[in-house]
């Protein structure tokens, strides 16, 4: 009778709940709130239910040795971590998105093409702020990227630059994404006047199949040769593009937009889910690393937006561009582009903005990919 | 046990916080680093749109190219006309026997392939 006493008790010690602590009990709550807002309010509900899902499961307690943790060597959960941790999962999720983005908008009108970069500008500002609150640089390139609007791009530099604090960034990402239309519509309400949100931009030119081939090598080229340091993202976004556009591997194209890009996407989110483990991500530095990237969102959506202020004033009339799509400089395609075409309808309902934000929008994909290069170059 | 920055990642970061502790240089540098490459791509894509849509004609440009190279290959010939015409013009008031006999002595042996020694090509191996 004894025995089985022992053994129960033994076996009690093993469970989760023998181990769990408050911590524990945080995390997996907010794994819960995670998987509501996806399915309840339809929030980035691909990334936010398996994210979700992954912080429940790296935060059920467990005695170490029994080799199934995330970072205990040789685990399941840590085999499909090594895509993170080696950083092969993003440039696979940016072959998915090359084969599944139209470049044409940008193509038809490459001016567009400066607000991208006007927006990144919200990674850098970050990233000063973060070294002043006692980040060291390599942090504050990592939390900095957050900026850019751009999950996997937050994943490849930060599993480079700061890999103890990968989950905390990429949950903030991630989270911030989700969370685009709450956040900006009211900058861009702020900075705009009612007049401006209501300029009319002229409908793009027909782009020739010609002009969609040659976009992603001479893009991948020219970008490439600036930031070698950026070529894993750059080169699957331009290859995946390639395949999309040359028309002759159709295959390969439906491929990496649909089956491997959604196979990455279940990896990615679970194992970023799972590797936000209680005990290091409830930390005076996550809280930071949340308000530095809300922070960084705001600086570069405001960036957007008075670019194209700025611009507007050396353009001719009819020329002129909606500063509401200002905003779309950040990459979370096409959320941010949908604000835009939302918050312009508000105020003409003929006005579709749409078309003319999705080409900062892909812009703010190749800007992000391009400063991720620049701080990896110079802090990697 | 959560992963940690690699060493070169440490030493290149701490490098960077004494040459730039307020992160000033970086920022600048890189957004000039990003606006330059997408002002790159805008010229790049502007050229190619602009050759697409026709406002760009490359076939009048080289046409146009390989018109000035046959008037600059023209303007050549006549030049080389002259300059033999010049050439006969001096010849012919200066020169005297002496010249006309090392001429005609070159041309001899330069037309009799006397200028250079002969090889038999033959290659002779002596057995041991």
């Amino acid at each position: 009778m004894n025995t089985i006493f022992e053994s129960l008790q033994q076996f009690w010690g093993y469970t989760g709940f023998a181990n769990m602590t408050g911590q524990h009990v945080i995390m997996i709550a907010i794994g819960i709130i995670f998987i509501t807002l996806a399915i309840v309010k339809d929030w980035e509900p691909l990334l936010l239910i398996p994210i979700g899902f992954g912080m429940i499961i790296g935060n059920i307690p467990f005695v170490s040795g029994l080799n199934i943790g995330i970072y205990e060597e040789g685990s399941v959960m840590n085999i499909l971590y090594q895509g993170v941790q080696k950083g092969w999962y993003p440039p696979l999720i940016f072959l998915g998105i090359g084969a599944m983005t139209d470049f044409s908008a940008l193509i038809s009108q490459p001016r567009l093409m400066l607000i991208g970069a006007a927006a990144q500008i919200g990674i850098f500002g970050a990233y000063v702020i973060a070294l002043h609150m006692g980040f060291t640089p390599a942090e504050s390139g990592a939390i900095g990227i957050i900026g850019g609007a751009d999950g996997p791009t937050a994943i490849f530099l930060s599993s480079k630059l700061a890999p103890h604090q990968m989950g905390a960034i990429a949950v903030s990402a991630y989270s911030y994404m989700a969370l685009v239309p709450v956040i900006q519509r009211p900058i861009m309400l702020l900075l705009t006047t009612k007049k401006e949100r209501l300029i009319r931009m002229a409908p793009p030119r027909q782009v020739s199949q010609k002009e969609k081939i040659i976009f992603p090598i001479v893009g991948f080229i020219l970008t490439a040769m600036i930031v070698p340091s950026g070529m894993p993202l750059l080169g699957m976004l331009f290859f995946g593009n390639l395949l999309k556009e040359s028309g002759v591997t159709k295959r390969l194209a439906e491929t990496a937009r649909g089956p491997l890009i959604d196979v990455v996407t279940i990896l990615i989110g679970i194992t970023v889910g799972c590797s936000t483990q209680a005990d290091e991500f409830l930390t005076g530095d996550s809280i930071k690393i949340f308000l530095l990237g809300l922070l960084s969102f705001v600086i570069a959506t405001t960036c957007g937006v008075l670019f194209v202020k700025f611009m507007n004033l050396f353009c001719k009339e009819g020329r002129k561009i909606n500063p509401l799509i200002g905003n779309a400089g950040v990459s979370a395609v096409p959320d941010a582009a949908r604000v835009s075409q939302n918050v312009g309808r508000e105020f003409d309902k003929n006005n579709h903005l749409l078309m003319h934000a999705m080409a900062p929008n892909v812009a703010g994909v190749i800007g992000s990919a391009v400063a991720a290069g620049i701080l990896l170059s110079f802090l990697g | 046990m959560l992963l940690q920055t690699s060493p070169t990642v440490a030493q290149k970061s701490a490098d960077m916080l004494v040459k730039d502790p307020h992160g000033v240089i970086i920022t600048l540098v890189s957004v000039l680093v990003v606006f330059c490459a997408l002002v790159i791509l805008y010229f790049a894509y502007t050229f190619i749109g602009k050759l697409s849509s026709g406002q760009i004609d490359l076939s009048a440009f080289f046409r146009k190219f390989r018109k000035q190279a046959k008037a600059r290959k023209t303007a050549e010939g006549n030049s080389a006309e002259e300059v033999a015409a010049a050439i006969a013009l001096a010849l012919d008031q200066e020169m005297n026997g002496e010249v006309y006999a090392a001429i005609g002595m070159a041309m001899h042996q330069y037309l009799n392939d006397t200028v250079h020694d002969m090889e038999s090509y033959i290659i002779t191996i002596r057995r041991k």
